[in-house]
């Protein structure tokens, strides 16, 4: 084989290389990404899936920024304030010369199902009025192969008095058969009756309000009963607190129990590293009953040490269930093994106790260890469902977010509304994403710390 | 009184010890004593339990609804575990070669197994609706399945062809040469569009509408809901255990595969005679935890059921089994029940792990 064809063979077989890289990683990239698209859609169980809808058009956000502007002097999230005024302009094909019979109105539409539909929010159609439509111009067009004309509508909108706040004011416009909606300064969100009336949920929506309409409505819809509040917030509040409390203990207590495992000598020390492999493989399914019952009535006053009746539906008996775990431990003890003796033992010579070797000397040099159970702890508790679930049940305001999210589905899953269950589901992404961002590398190495050192 | 040291030291572990010792007492010890007493008892979370002896487990076998859910956490377990391992295995394979860039695309393929289980279910709830992206995929496939027939058939011929002539001028090329095959490709690919042109083949119109998740039909067995579950855990497992599999690749001395390539040992051998036995230590330690962990399935099953979703019957597991008794909607708690079902959960896990010590896999990973 000459160099020359060396070379090309190289060359090839590291392109056939990426080339699969690449495959791969659409593959488990793609349908992630297809959610969130189809998260930002009015229908995304739309078939076919199509990747040019409304909601990706640079020409909309313009629109929907200047609109929310005009109207609340919101160009973000938008809304109606009194005394504000937006205009609104379409355009029609209509074959034929005299112009077509447009009727706007803008409908009393209660803003969204589950959870949402409960609250009682103001009406727009009580507050605004609606001038036009007034026909603007009309001019010859083609259509394909059809001949006709095109109308030129401007629709008004004006809040006039006083009054509250408005969060949407929705439109319909109905046309006869036969008009085509061909233009419009913000594009309607979808077209009921076979085509004829485009519908707009929202004609002052700002930026996000259009293009991430499902989740300005996850936090706006899901709402408290009792304090009208917002329950998401609530919830990733929630699930952010109690996993940095469950990182916080597990790093001290692992690393106090793996130190001792590690380095210290006690009678005993074998059968509990063997107990703790055991317990590590026993489902939590077998354990939950005794530990709910636990929390439920205490076990020698271990509730009334805490002044309380029960700890069932607090993060106190959460936590304290949870308070280290035994793979934390597994990971740390591996790691102090790794840490050559002669460290300590000279800490040990100058008469310091395990307490100050372990704090001063062994675990300022723990941090790749600490790092990965951190980020491992972090991640369990930020994902875990299976304790909160039957610890946390009510009211919703202490849930976590995987807890909301099963609310979420059970309350929108009746309905179909597929738009507001993948919102959710890609909100509480957002926190684990970033951390995963930053600290990819401990996550990725975490697993193997745990399980392939020896 | 001095403590000797040896006391001293033993004082000093205990106090390191306490807080892990606390947990394991009673969040784990003393709970599962406790199971173990429940599961001969009645019992109903409120008056005292009543010994029953063994009852209790003569009940589970006559309980359809157990032996149902024993079934389904035994095929989900075996398919998930065969799948991701094996893919896994031929992801790190692939991933392992000093090529540039190749920890972004490892930190690509880790994202899906970052995600929480929750979120995770309400992605594959929408991706298995009866107009959702499976089966619009699945439709895509089938009405472009001449193209990708043509396409085949065009390439083994321009790739034949082309392996052919360099044979003849003496070159030793095998079917799968890459450079060839990067010639091949753009012109199957070329061909394709030529015969779509020429209107020899068109797309036809398929419309798959597989029910995937309010059914009870089975496939193989196995209930549709239950097959979504299982494509969609094993999707976001496998980048976890490909990374455990890279870190043991890692391991495997370069020169072992320098040696063979020496004695003109080809891919395939190589990764049978030196990837595969050395990697045993990770292989048990993948296929133990992929067990573990499917085996107790419970997140998805609540997930993909209630309303608008699966049926209880077609994707009940065993932990599901064990929390439904536990909590049954409108009727008493049957914890003596469901505490007989968590046990032989659990007998079931841990007669995986003796399976695999005995079966001969080495159980080095575990430390």
């Amino acid at each position: 084989m000459s160099p020359k064809e060396a070379a090309r063979r190289r060359w090839a077989r590291v392109a056939w290389a990426y080339g699969l890289l690449l495959a791969f990683g659409v593959f488990f990239v793609g349908p992630f990404l297809m959610g969130f698209l189809a998260s930002l859609k009015t229908n995304p169980l739309e078939w076919p899936f199509n990747l040019g809808f409304a909601q990706v058009s640079p020409k909309n956000w313009v629109a929907a920024w200047r609109l929310g502007r005009e109207g609340a002097g919101d160009p973000w999230l938008g809304g109606m304030r009194p005394g504000r005024e937006v205009a609104l302009e379409v355009a029609y094909f209509w074959p034929e010369a005299t112009p077509p019979e447009l009727q706007a109105v803008i409908p009393r539409r209660r803003p969204g199902a589950g959870m949402g539909a409960v609250f009682e929010s103001p009406y727009a159609a009580d507050y605004v009025q609606l001038f036009g439509p007034d026909l603007l111009e009309t001019r010859p067009f083609r259509l394909g192969e059809a001949e006709g004309y095109l109308y030129r509508y401007r629709l008004q909108i004006a809040y006039q008095g006083e009054g509250p706040y408005l969060e949407r004011v929705p439109l319909d416009l109905e046309a006869p058969r036969g008009a085509l909606l061909v233009a419009a300064t913000l594009d309607p969100i979808r077209f009921e009756r076979r085509g004829r009336v485009a519908s707009w949920d929202n004609v002052v929506p700002g930026l996000l309000g259009y293009t991430f309409h499902n989740y300005v409505r996850a936090f706006r819809e899901t709402r408290s009963l009792e304090t009208g509040q917002s329950l998401f917030l609530r919830w990733t509040l929630n699930s952010f607190l109690i996993a940095f409390l469950k990182v916080t203990t597990t790093l001290v207590f692992a690393s106090m129990a793996g130190y001792a495992l590690a380095r210290l000598r006690f009678p005993g020390k074998e059968a509990l590293f063997l107990f703790m492999l055991f317990s590590m493989m026993v489902p939590v399914q077998v354990t939950f009953i005794s530990n709910y019952l636990v929390l439920r009535d205490g076990i020698f006053g271990l509730s009334r040490l805490f002044g309380v009746e029960t700890l069932l539906n607090t993060y106190t008996g959460l936590i304290l269930s949870g308070l280290v775990g035994a793979g934390a431990v597994f990971i740390m003890k591996q790691f102090f093994e790794s840490i050559p003796k002669e460290v300590e033992e000279a800490a040990l010579i100058d008469g310091a106790t395990p307490f100050q070797t372990l704090f001063r000397v062994v675990l300022p040099m723990a941090t790749p260890a600490l790092g990965a159970v951190a980020i491992l702890t972090f991640q369990g508790a930020w994902n875990e469902f299976f304790w909160p679930f039957i610890v946390l049940t009510t009211p919703r305001e202490i849930y976590t977010l995987p807890l909301g999210l099963l609310a979420f589905r059970n309350a929108y899953g009746q309905v179909g509304d597929w738009g507001l269950i993948l919102a959710g589901g890609f909100l509480s992404m957002i926190p684990i994403l970033i951390l995963f961002a930053v600290f990819q590398r401990y996550f990725v190495e975490g697993v193997s710390v745990g399980a392939v050192k020896e | 009184m001095r403590l000797n040291a040896r006391t001293l030291e033993g004082l000093y572990a205990l106090l390191l010890l306490l807080p892990f010792l606390f947990t394991l007492g009673v969040f784990f010890l003393y709970a599962f004593l406790r199971a173990v007493y429940f599961s001969f008892t009645d019992y109903d979370l409120f008056s005292p339990p009543q010994f029953v002896g063994l009852a209790n487990y003569l009940r589970l076998l006559e309980d359809p609804l157990f032996l149902r859910a024993l079934w389904h956490t035994l095929a989900y377990s075996l398919v998930v575990t065969v799948l991701q391992t094996f893919f896994a295995l031929l992801l790190a394979t692939a991933l392992n070669q000093p090529l540039r860039g190749i920890t972004a695309f490892r930190t690509v393929y880790y994202l899906p197994s970052v995600v929480s289980t929750a979120a995770a279910s309400l992605l594959l709830l929408w991706l298995f609706q009866r107009t959702g992206l499976v089966n619009q995929g699945l439709s895509l496939l089938l009405a472009y399945l001449p193209h990708l027939l043509a396409l085949a058939l065009i390439f083994a011929l321009v790739q034949g062809g082309q392996v052919l002539w360099e044979r003849r001028r003496g070159a030793p090329t095998g079917f799968w040469d890459p450079a060839l095959a990067l010639i091949s490709l753009p012109l199957a690919l070329l061909g394709v569009y030529a015969l779509g042109f020429l209107g020899l083949v068109g797309p036809r119109e398929v419309r798959v509408e597989i029910p995937w998740l309010p059914t009870t039909a089975t496939f193989l067995g196995i209930p549709y809901p239950l097959w979504a579950i299982i494509l969609m855990n094993t999707y976001t497992t496998i980048p976890t255990f490909m990374v455990l599999f890279l870190a043991g690749l890692k391991g495997i001395p370069k020169t072992l595969y320098e040696a063979a390539a020496l004695d003109g040992a080809t891919p395939w051998t190589m990764f049978r005679r030196i990837t595969v036995p050395l990697l045993r230590p990770v292989l048990f330690l993948v296929i133990t935890l992929g067990l573990i962990g499917t085996l107790q399935l419970f997140d998805q099953v609540l997930f993909v059921g209630g309303s608008g979703g699966a049926p209880l019957e077609a994707t009940v597991t065993l932990a599901y089994y064990v929390y439904g008794n536990v909590f049954p909607s409108g009727a008493t708690p049957r914890v003596g029940l469901a505490s007989a079902a968590a046990l032989f959960l659990a007998g079931l896990t841990l007669l995986v792990v003796l399976l695999q010590r005995r079966l001969g896999v080495s159980e080095r990973g575990w430390g």
